[in-house]
This record gives C-alpha cells, sequence and structure tokens, in this order.
C-alpha cells in the first residue's frame, strides 16, 4: 500500500520517492523562514534557465506551478480556481496560473494567507520573476499579479528556435539574445538583493547542475532494463530536485542515491508490478495530479510506464571550450537542450518530440504511448494529434489520449478514464500478439 | 461612376477569388498569420502578403483529424480551411510566434498543407534593447529566405519604398477610421470590417488606390443626416468576419472604434525610417503592436501599470466619444484573457459599461447574443 497521507496520490515504488514530498515541504517552509528572516524570496517558473543564478544570489524561489500541483495532488485547489473565476479569469487559461492567481487574490482579500493551505501556501515573494520558456501564461500570469500585489516584476526571454532553421546560421546570435536576457535578470536581482554576483560562485553551482542532470540522465538509462525498475509515477516525483532544487547539492545527492538504488533494483530484477505485462510511455502532456492514482490503475492490469517526455533532465551539451563565463554556459545549454534533436530529426520522422518517442519506443521496449490532453495547457497539448498520425506512420503501436487536466477536476470522470484504460490496454495486448511479442 | 464603398463588399466576399486571379496572373502570393509579419519585406520583393483568415460560418471538420480542440479556435479555422485546400493558392506560408496556439500550428501546418516556401519568424516576448537587436537578426533571417525564394534581393531602396508604401496605407486607413468620430459615424463597423479584411489581400499598391477612391465618397456623407446610437468600441484579438460586427450594429449600435489584431493594431501606428530599415521595422512590430503576447515592463505601481500598458484605450476612447465597450475574447487564449480583467477595470475607471464575451469564433448561437447585446445597448441608453 502507498501513502495514505494524500489519497489521491500514486503509490511509489522506489525508496527515494518517498522522500520528496518532505523535500517539497521543506520547499515552502525554506520560504518561510527566508522571509522570516528578511531574506530575499521570489516567485518562478520552472525552465526559465535562472536556477543556478538564483542559488548564487541566495534568493530562495518558490516554484509556483508546483504549488498548483500541489494543490491539485490535495484536491484543494477548487477554492483557488473559484476564486479566480470570480477575478474574471476564464476557466480555460493554465490552472496553474489560475490557481496560483486565485490563491494571491484570496491572500490580497483576507490579508493572510488563505485558511490550511496546503504545506502553508506560498510566502509572499519580494519579486516575480517570469518568462517565456515555453508557453504564454509563464509571463502573462506574474503580469497579472499586478492586481494584488505591487511586487518588483522581471519577466525574461527564453527563446527556442523554430525546427526547421538552420542552427547554424542561428546560434550566435540565439545564445548571446539568451546571454543578454540572463545578464539583464542578474543586474535586475543585483539592484533588488542589492548584493552582487560571484561569478566564480556561479560556476561553480552550474557544475553542480552539471553534475545533478547527469546522475539523473542516468536514472532514466537504468530504466531500460526489464523489468523497469522504476514508473511514471516515480517520476513525477522525483523530477522535484532536478527542477525545483538545481543548483543544490540535495539535488546532486537525491539523483546519486536514487542512481544507487535503482541500480540495486536492476541488478536484483526488481521490478514495480509482480507481472510486467505491458510497458508504456508517457508521450505527452502533464500529469493529471488531480488523481496521480490512476497510476496504480494502470499497474494493477500489469502495465508499468518506462518513459516521459515530461520534466526530464537537461541533455549534455558540448560547449566550445572557450565558452567559460557562466551566463554563456547557461545560454549554450538552453540552446543545445531545446535543439540537441533537431538535426537528428531531420534525418528521420522530421519531427524532434515524435522521434524521441520513436527513438524511446525502440529503446525501452515500450508498447504503447499515452498522453494527457490537457484542457487548460496549450503548450504541452497542441500537436498531440499529429504526434499520434506520425508515429504510427512509423510504428504499429497503439496511442492513447487521457483527456482532462493538470489541477482542474471539474471536468473529468475517473470512471469513463477508467474503462478507457481497459480498452487501450487490450488493444495494447492484441498489437503485442499481433506483433509476435 | 459606380460607388467604390459598394464595390469593397464584393471585394470582401470574393477576397479568395482574387487572390487566386492574381496568381493565375502571375503574382506569387504568401499567406501569413497575425499582423506580426513584416509585409513590407515581401511588397519589396514583389511577393504579395496575404493575410490568413478563418471562416466563421464554416465548422471545423477536417480539421479535427489533426488538431486538438482546446487551442484557439480562430487558429483551427483558419488550419481547417488549408486542408480543405482553400488555401491552395498559395505559394508560401510565413508564421509568426505570436502566441503558443500560432508557433505550434507552423510545423503541423508544413506537414499537412505543404506549403512550397515556408517561414517561421521568431518573435521576441519581451522588448528589452536586446529584444529589438535579436528580433532584427530574425527579420534579417525572414529577408534573406525571401530572397532565397523569389531568387532575387531586396535592395535597400526597394524595402524603404515599400515601407514608405505600407505607412501611406496605414495613414489613408486612419484617415477614414476618422470618419468614425462623426456622430452618428460615417463609416458603419461593417463598412471598415470590409475594408480592412479585404485589404488584406490585396496588392499594397492596389490598396492604396483602393484607399484613396473610397476616402471622397466617405467625406461626402457628412451631409447626411443620421440617427445617433451608442457608440461602441470592439476589444480583443481577431474578427476577420462582418457577421458579428452585424449583428451589434443591427441592435442598435454603431461601433465607431476597435482595438482588434485585425483592426487598428495593425495601422495605428507608422512604421519610423531611420537609417537602417530593418531596425526600423523590427522597432515597429515589437514596440508598436500593443497586442497583449507582447510584455511591456511594469512600471509604478499597478495605477501606472495599466496606464503605460493601455494608455492608448484612453485616448481611442476619447477621441472616438466610446459610450461603451465588448470584449470579444477566443476562448483559450491566455495571451488575451490573462489581460481581461486589467482592461476591465481600466475602462471602468473611465466610467465605461462593459459586455464581456468569451466566444468560439463562432456564432452558434445568435439569439443569445442579441439578448445579451440588446441588454448591454440598453443599459448604455
Ligand atoms: S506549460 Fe502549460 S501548465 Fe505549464 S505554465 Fe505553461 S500553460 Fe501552464
Ligand atoms: S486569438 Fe489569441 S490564441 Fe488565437 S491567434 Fe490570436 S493571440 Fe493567439
Amino acid at each position: 500500500m502507498g501513502s495514505l497521507e494524500e489519497p489521491t496520490s500514486a503509490t511509489k515504488s522506489l525508496e527515494c520517492a518517498k522522500k520528496v514530498r518532505p523535500l517539497v515541504k521543506e520547499m515552502y517552509a525554506r520560504a518561510h523562514e527566508a522571509k522570516k528572516q528578511g531574506r530575499p524570496v521570489a516567485y518562478c517558473m520552472v525552465m526559465s534557465q535562472y536556477d543556478e543564478i538564483l542559488r548564487a544570489m541566495d534568493v530562495t524561489p518558490i516554484w509556483t506551478e508546483n504549488y498548483g500541483g500541489l494543490c491539485a495532488t490535495k484536491r484543494d485547489a477548487d477554492r483557488f480556481l473559484a476564486k479566480a473565476d470570480a477575478e474574471g479569469y476564464s476557466m480555460f487559461l493554465c490552472s496553474y496560473a489560475t490557481t496560483g492567481i486565485g490563491f494571491d487574490a484570496l491572500r490580497r482579500e483576507l490579508e493572510e494567507i488563505p485558511a490550511d493551505a496546503p504545506d502553508g501556501g506560498m510566502a509572499e515573494p519580494d519579486m516575480l520573476l517570469g518568462s517565456s520558456a515555453m508557453c504564454d501564461p509563464r509571463y502573462k500570469w506574474y503580469q497579472a499579479l499586478g492586481r494584488y500585489k505591487d511586487t518588483p516584476i522581471y519577466n525574461i526571454d527564453v527563446v527556442i528556435p523554430p525546427v526547421d532553421a538552420e542552427l547554424g546560421e542561428i546560434r550566435d546570435y540565439y545564445i548571446k539574445y539568451q546571454v543578454e536576457e540572463i545578464k539583464g535578470l542578474v543586474a535586475f536581482l543585483e539592484k533588488a538583493t542589492k548584493k552582487k554576483m560571484d561569478w566564480e560562485r556561479l560556476n561553480e553551482i552550474i557544475d553542480l547542475s552539471e553534475e545533478t542532470n547527469r546522475l539523473w540522465r542516468e536514472c532514466h538509462q537504468l530504466r531500460k532494463a526489464i523489468p523497469c525498475p522504476m514508473p511514471a509515477e516515480d517520476h513525477f516525483r522525483t523530477f522535484v530536485p532536478g527542477r525545483f532544487w538545481l543548483g543544490t547539492q540535495e539535488a546532486r545527492d537525491f539523483y546519486r542515491e536514487m542512481r544507487d538504488e535503482l541500480k540495486y533494483r536492476v541488478e536484483n530484477k526488481i521490478g514495480v508490478v509482480p507481472q510486467e505485462k505491458y510497458r508504456l510511455l508517457w508521450g505527452g502532456g502533464l500529469p493529471p495530479w488531480h488523481t496521480m492514482k490512476l497510476f496504480n490503475y494502470f499497474g494493477a492490469l500489469g502495465a508499468v510506464f518506462v518513459r516521459e517526455t515530461a520534466y526530464i533532465p537537461y541533455e549534455s551539451v558540448d560547449i566550445p571550450p572557450l565558452v567559460t563565463h557562466p551566463l554563456e554556459r547557461l545560454a549554450y545549454r538552453a540552446f543545445g537542450h531545446f535543439t540537441y534533436r533537431y538535426e537528428g530529426s531531420r534525418k528521420g520522422c522530421g519531427n524532434p518530440h515524435v522521434q524521441l518517442i520513436l527513438d524511446w519506443l525502440d529503446e525501452y521496449k515500450a508498447d504503447g504511448v499515452v498522453m494527457h490532453q490537457v484542457m487548460t495547457c496549450r503548450a504541452t497539448t497542441i500537436g498531440q494529434t499529429h504526434h499520434r498520425q506520425l508515429i504510427q506512420k512509423y510504428v504499429k503501436l497503439p496511442v492513447m489520449f487521457l483527456e482532462s487536466d493538470i489541477v482542474d477536476v471539474r471536468t473529468y470522470s475517473e470512471e469513463q478514464t477508467r474503462r478507457q484504460i481497459d480498452t487501450f490496454l487490450e488493444l495494447v495486448d492484441s498489437y503485442k500478439t499481433a506483433n509476435g511479442c | 461612376m459606380a460607388s467604390r464603398l459598394a464595390g469593397v463588399k464584393e471585394l470582401y466576399e470574393n477576397r479568395i477569388r482574387r487572390a487566386e486571379d492574381l496568381r493565375l496572373s502571375g503574382s506569387k502570393i504568401i499567406g501569413y498569420l497575425c499582423c506580426f509579419p513584416p509585409i513590407e519585406l515581401m511588397t519589396a520583393i514583389d511577393l504579395v502578403p496575404c493575410r490568413i483568415t478563418g471562416d466563421i460560418k464554416e465548422q471545423v471538420t477536417r480539421g479535427d483529424a489533426y488538431l486538438e480542440t482546446l487551442m484557439c479556435p480562430y487558429i483551427r479555422s483558419c488550419f481547417d480551411l488549408a486542408v480543405k485546400g482553400k488555401y491552395d493558392f498559395l505559394d508560401g506560408l510565413v508564421v509568426p510566434h505570436s502566441c503558443d496556439s500560432v508557433q505550434r500550428i507552423y510545423d503541423i501546418w508544413k506537414y499537412y498543407a505543404k506549403p512550397a516556401y515556408s517561414h517561421f519568424i521568431d518573435v521576441p516576448h519581451m522588448t528589452h534593447t536586446a529584444s529589438i537587436e535579436f528580433f532584427k537578426r530574425e527579420l534579417e533571417r525572414f529577408k534573406q529566405s525571401l530572397e532565397r525564394y523569389a531568387q532575387k534581393e531586396i535592395s535597400p531602396e526597394n524595402l524603404v519604398q515599400a515601407i514608405h508604401l505600407h505607412n501611406e496605407n496605414r495613414a489613408l486607413l486612419r484617415e477614414l477610421y476618422r470618419f468614425r468620430r462623426h456622430n452618428p459615424p460615417l463609416l458603419s463597423g461593417v463598412e471598415a470590417t470590409q475594408i480592412l479584411i479585404a485589404g488584406m489581400t490585396l496588392p499594397a499598391r492596389e490598396y492604396h488606390e483602393l484607399l484613396k477612391s473610397i476616402i471622397p465618397e466617405v467625406a461626402a456623407r457628412k451631409e447626411l443626416p443620421g440617427e445617433e446610437k451608442p457608440r461602441i468600441l470592439i476589444y480583443g484579438s481577431e474578427i476577420d468576419d462582418t457577421g458579428f460586427i452585424e449583428l451589434i450594429e443591427q441592435c442598435g449600435a454603431d461601433i465607431v472604434m476597435d482595438d482588434l489584431c485585425t483592426g487598428t493594431r495593425q495601422f495605428w501606428h507608422d512604421v519610423e525610417l531611420g537609417d537602417d530599415p530593418l531596425e526600423a521595422l523590427a522597432c515597429h512590430y515589437l514596440m508598436k503592436i500593443p497586442c497583449p503576447r507582447t510584455y511591456k515592463p511594469r512600471t509604478g505601481t499597478h495605477a501606472e501599470d495599466l496606464e503605460n500598458r493601455f494608455g492608448y484605450l484612453k485616448e481611442y476612447a476619447t477621441e472616438f466619444k466610446v459610450e461603451g465597450v465588448i470584449l470579444y475574447i477566443i476562448r483559450f487564449c491566455d495571451t488575451h484573457g490573462f489581460d481581461v480583467p486589467d482592461v476591465k477595470d481600466y475602462f471602468e475607471a473611465m466610467g465605461l459599461p462593459i459586455l464581456y464575451l468569451e466566444e468560439d469564433y463562432a456564432i452558434t448561437a445568435p439569439e443569445r447574443l442579441r439578448t445579451q447585446v440588446r441588454t448591454f445597448i440598453d443599459l448604455i441608453g
């Protein structure tokens, strides 16, 4: 049996995965503590390429998207969503954002953190650091918070090159722009914190996060084993250090321990379910945080998710030896992470995301793909239908769409979803038979 | 002499056929989405920029096989028309990074509609000094890509000339819009929409002639008496069909001004030419189009921030004697959606009543809409 602490959450396999919940609590507690001691606290967005910058400047981050997910797992997002609704924010806008906006609108109205907010609520930030990485809500959200707080805001551009661009033609000016954007943020932080950036320290922190990402990637490689030693439900927990603690010893140590645990499980053939019948890929969309126990249902039918396309570690990127300035390292990492599949995929199916899925289907010996059509997230949902067509052009495997949301349960039907999973797994079974497995 | 204004209606209705004819007569037509691709670059190399529009009256059918329903319904409609072959006459496709829906449609469109030429322009979301420099480099890449396609160069002179021509068209449109300041306005909302949408598919020179010939006709209406009705400003994104505008005007209001990306956002400001035409374009398209997809850094208090972001709306409202505002927001549009409460606050602070509509780029329930609009108009009095 898994933890009964959260009735919506999934059973964990790894011992490491069980250590994540305290880390999340700690994250919010540290922000409250920093606030109490008068140290700077910032609202932040994941993938904005500034994780190490914040660590080097001793700014305590609050990852506001995480708070949306947290409220969803606690099934305590409704009051925040309802508040955002009442304030005039459409229910179709990113529900991480509407949860966050609802929270801050309520805090403003009550003049205190809403009672019993999950994990003590988000501490009042001293600055809002938005970005354009991956989607529009990430910079619109903090702009909207101006209605509830006069907190200084700095939004940075995170640019992702078009897939058909010649990388050689654009690399220099994309990287230059990324450097300038992060530089602008550093200047903002220096002013806000009255502290100078220590570039050497920043370089060391980037080294640490490089090591963290390397270990994290190693963990995922180990999941190729049969039986798979770690399921998606664990991944959607254990990404927390990589996304919210990057640049800290805690994150690096976490993945080292996780790597060792996974190695042990692989060596001893310890799988996730007693009999691994189906191996699945999570091929698109963010998970339904409100009902993570859904993964148990897959597990009960002998299905294990062996890899996911969401919340993955940064790829290792070749950085020219002459590039030593930490801002350039960060910009190269961003450029490399976003584009490393571009050229390869042109030789394959032409679409970097689908090529990744096709490669993983092969490397991880997976039998089917599940994607989540998230009602309020354009960024991770648009393209899934096309991706399904493209996948099925290359391999004879079934692809299933879950339909719900990351936070909002109002349109979600558990019964219907379970029926859909039943049908899907029957299909996986028949494909397996037909493919002679 | 036949009325040119009457001809505009026909031009608007048959704009696709007109573009097809143009192509048959040897022009190369480049389709583009949103108002962010600098059309001056296309004009400068003798390509005809043709803004892709949806069809509010046509149900999305084939597009459903390739696209999710939980994205911008306007973009879905455009794409649906493309896979149904209605845009087969286009020689190319240009897509800017305006928002998540537009950015993500590019690859899908390329895959299923297979345009002979295609290009994606990465438009920064921020407006820092470095953003303009970056955007200029992106426009340089776009220029080179057009040059490769057309197999000739865009000379600085041709580009400057094209910028002048489009600026003249912008000035003519502003002149035309100023007839809407009259009470009653000399140009209806439906007519303005027809002119704008027809114009978006015409070669710049032709549009220029058309606008020049319309203006005296509209000016001559000064002599005619008319009934004064509540004066409405429409705020939102894409309205490329007269149906919705007509519905409002039939309910007894005059639409006298807009803040739409099919309306004033395209022409309220000129491209300010300096020494470097590409830089001028980068500054214009990044700084002068007041679309919520472009982030304006916050300055000062919330009230000051709203003034900084929406001050132009106060100017519009004053100049055009606006008495009420309709916010027409397309569902699933994050960029506009997050601005809605702020825009509402701002208009309310001006004492203007607001009707907020979140629509699916379809008039599925005209009766309901009519009732809402009528109630609103009664409120204005
Ligand atoms: S990626 Fe999706 S869920 Fe995440 S912030 Fe953007 S819109 Fe919201
Ligand atoms: S209406 Fe909104 S979502 Fe649709 S294209 Fe325009 S900005 Fe994008």
